[in-house]
């Protein structure tokens, strides 16, 4: 028998919902109510909070002191929460166009702050609450009501921002692959720190009958042709995978000691160059990468910012660096810690 | 202690004093010390908490939502910020979430004159978001007021349950007076609002009824909600009627003029009456009314073209004699000129 003590966690009197049938967003406010019972949250511990648009109606049904704030400003509101009240849990329940677009910048900032709260984006890929205009998650070539030949920009890879932070949670899944999307739910909300789940949702009425979906099924058809779970520890996702990446720290390179390495015997000792032979270092194939400074010629072969690829695009190398060092803002200490090779003629 | 104090030292200690434990800001001039002054008072009192965000709508939210969760809280800004507050402070009022607003106001429109004083902030402090909404605002001339007018505005804003709004300018941010601001005694009114976490409300910028259900046909809930929020928000204001009125004996020209402007007219206190409101909104209507009867001319002295002045007129229901001061400049003997060209305009 199917346990509905979930219930508990919605406000039933204020059922039926506003949702058009076949919405995801019902799907979304299920799982998430069903997997928060399981982890005994309730109103004694938890506060949920929406935007604006269809998706932002999601938190008013939540048996729990919720908020409702203006269009984009749920990240923030959550954050301010957690900051005060660090006690609670906070959970966010909104959709694509208000955390990605009119809340871009809200979500850039809170994200990179890392508090501890939990996200649900239902991304359903159109601005269904207005009628239908594309949004940020819009794929090219949709056709909406403000895209009537087709969107011509790219989508916002939500997965690629989010998981430039350090660290990062970002989960895609979709109200289709429902074991995948409780399972993401519940990593989401014991992660520590911001966790993002980003649910791939359908709105039949206002995006999936013009793009000549007949029904909620068929664009959850739809969304198995487009999506594939990837299993285990990943790093990041492709835009047609399903699963989690994740990171706890992500390792920034320290400053190195500002280290003068001298000469080992008097500079006029040292090999000569003209600029026509410094030009040959230029770190192409084996060859080490030279440059100039003050008539100084430098060994930078071991320098972090020359490695890899970036080796063989390095545009500094085999010159005389004097005039660009001297303005650019790293200053000289870019090429005293590296060994000094010769003098320039 | 006596101490040299500038303006925005003065709004941080009443904060304080008053009881804030969030600033949520961004940076601006001319309220930037108070930004700085948090994130180092925040560093020693771990319960003070203190957010530099990523815009002032970020602040504003955040102001409002720490004031949700439980806490006396409070951001501060000048007028480029302040529109940018709009959004926050129309939600401030329909989720009814006591907390201060701070606009220390420069020449605008627009980024203006970085960083002239100015007063023309007057209209978007009073309706610049969405909608109807009765902002409470105070507006002070002097360190030792900035002081008390902040203590107020935090007291009248958990009585009002709404975003207060304490003026200034920049003159007032970066006035250094000597005042001992822990030999003033105010009054604090303690937190007024269930903090989150136990309950199952709704709070939400969408109408809605008492219960937090939302709905947006029905005009009977609405105006009855708004008709509650007017009410109270009036009453509260009502316990702070705040003005300074200073008559001159045989003079028939009062001049009206508040914060910093009034502070440089007052040298004129031998020649003419001065009123000067200090609640700014809601307007002192019946104070305006009943002194401006005694005077055959008003002219309102004022850092904007004309904004007060026509408040005055429509409360007064009388011609107003208007001396902007535009564009930063304030001077005395300027202003002088002005007003006796007014008045020989006005007697031929």
């Amino acid at each position: 028998m199917t346990n509905r003590s979930y219930k508990d966690l919605l406000k039933m009197r204020r059922f039926p919902h506003t949702w058009c049938p076949g919405c995801g967003i019902g799907a979304v406010l299920k799982n998430v109510a069903i997997v928060l019972k399981e982890l005994g949250w309730s109103n004694q511990n938890t506060v949920a909070v929406s935007g604006i648009g269809c998706s932002g109606r999601m938190s008013g049904y939540m048996n729990l002191d919720a908020i409702h704030t203006p269009h984009g400003r749920a990240l923030t509101a959550a954050e301010a929460i957690k900051t005060v009240r660090s006690d609670l849990n906070v959970i966010v329940l909104s959709g694509d166009g208000d955390l990605a677009s009119i809340g871009g910048n809200h979500l850039l900032h809170t994200s990179r702050r890392n508090p501890d709260i939990t996200v649900f984006c239902n991304d359903n890929e159109i601005y269904g609450l207005t009628g239908g205009q594309a949004g940020p998650t819009t794929p090219k070539g949709t056709k909406t009501l403000t895209s009537p030949r087709g969107e011509p920009y790219l989508p916002l890879r939500l997965g690629r921002i989010l998981t430039q932070q350090a660290p990062y949670f970002y989960a895609r899944t979709t109200v289709y692959h429902l074991n995948h999307f409780k399972t993401c739910i519940h990593e989401a909300l014991l992660w520590k720190g911001f966790s993002f789940v980003d649910i791939i949702s359908d709105c039949i009425e206002l995006n999936g009958r013009r793009l000549g979906f007949k029904t909620a099924h068929q664009m959850f058809k739809w969304f198995d042709e487009r999506f594939h779970i990837v299993e285990g520890e990943r790093d990041h996702l492709r835009e047609d995978e399903l699963g989690i990446a994740k990171a706890m720290i992500e390792e920034v390179p320290q400053p190195t000691e500002k280290v003068k390495v001298e000469p080992k015997g008097p500079i006029e000792e040292l090999k000569t160059f003209t600029l026509e032979e410094l030009q040959r270092f230029d770190g192409t194939g084996e060859k080490p990468i030279y440059v100039a400074y003050k008539g100084k010629v430098y060994d930078l072969s071991t320098s972090p910012l020359f490695q890899g690829e970036k080796r063989m695009r390095c545009h500094l190398a085999g010159k005389d660096l004097t005039k660009d060092i001297d303005i650019a803002p790293h200053g000289e200490d870019l090429v005293f810690k590296f060994p000094v090779v010769g003098r320039l003629e | 202690m006596k101490q040299l104090v500038s303006g925005n030292e003065a709004i941080f200690q009443g904060a304080i004093r008053a009881g804030a434990n969030y600033f949520a800001g961004y940076p601006i001039s001319p309220t930037s010390e108070i930004l700085q002054q948090a994130s180092l008072y925040a560093e020693e009192n771990p319960q003070f908490r203190f957010l530099q965000a990523e815009d002032e709508i970020a602040a504003a939210i955040a102001t409002i939502a720490a004031s949700l969760a439980g806490t006396k809280a409070f951001t501060a800004t000048s007028g480029p910020g302040f529109s940018l507050m709009q959004e926050a402070l129309g939600w401030g009022h329909a989720v009814e979430a006591p907390c201060v607003f701070i606009n220390s106001m420069r020449v605008g429109p627009s980024t203006g004159m970085p960083t002239q004083p100015a007063q023309a902030d007057l209209l978007q402090v009073k309706g610049g978001s969405a909608g109807d909404y009765y902002p409470i605002a105070f507006y002070p001339n002097s360190v030792e007021e900035c002081f008390r007018l902040t203590v107020t505005a935090f007291n009248a804003a958990e009585e009002s349950l709404s975003p207060v709004i304490l003026l200034g300018d920049a003159f007032l941010s970066h006035l250094y007076e000597i005042v001992d601001l822990e030999g003033i005694g105010v009054e604090v009114v303690p937190r007024s609002k269930e903090p989150l976490g136990k309950g199952q409300r709704l709070f939400t910028g969408t109408a809605h009824d008492k219960m937090g259900n939302i709905k947006t046909n029905d005009p009977e809930i609405y105006r009855a909600w708004l008709s509650e929020l007017k009410d109270r928000h009036h009453r509260v204001a009502e316990k702070y009627p705040l003005f300074e009125y200073l008559p001159r004996q045989g003079s028939s020209v009062l001049l009206i003029a508040f914060g910093i402007t009034s502070r440089i007219l007052s040298s004129l206190k031998e020649r003419f009456s001065i009123f000067r409101p200090i609640r700014i909104f809601p307007l002192l209507e019946q104070e305006l009314k009943e002194v401006t009867q005694a005077y055959h001319d008003i002219i309102v002295v004022e850092g904007s073209d004309g904004q007060y002045a026509g408040w005055v007129e429509g409360a007064t229901g009388r011609k107003v004699l208007r001396v902007p001061c535009l564009g930063g400049g304030f001077k005395l003997q300027w202003i002088q000129h002005q007003i006796e060209e007014r008045l020989k305009g006005d007697a031929g």
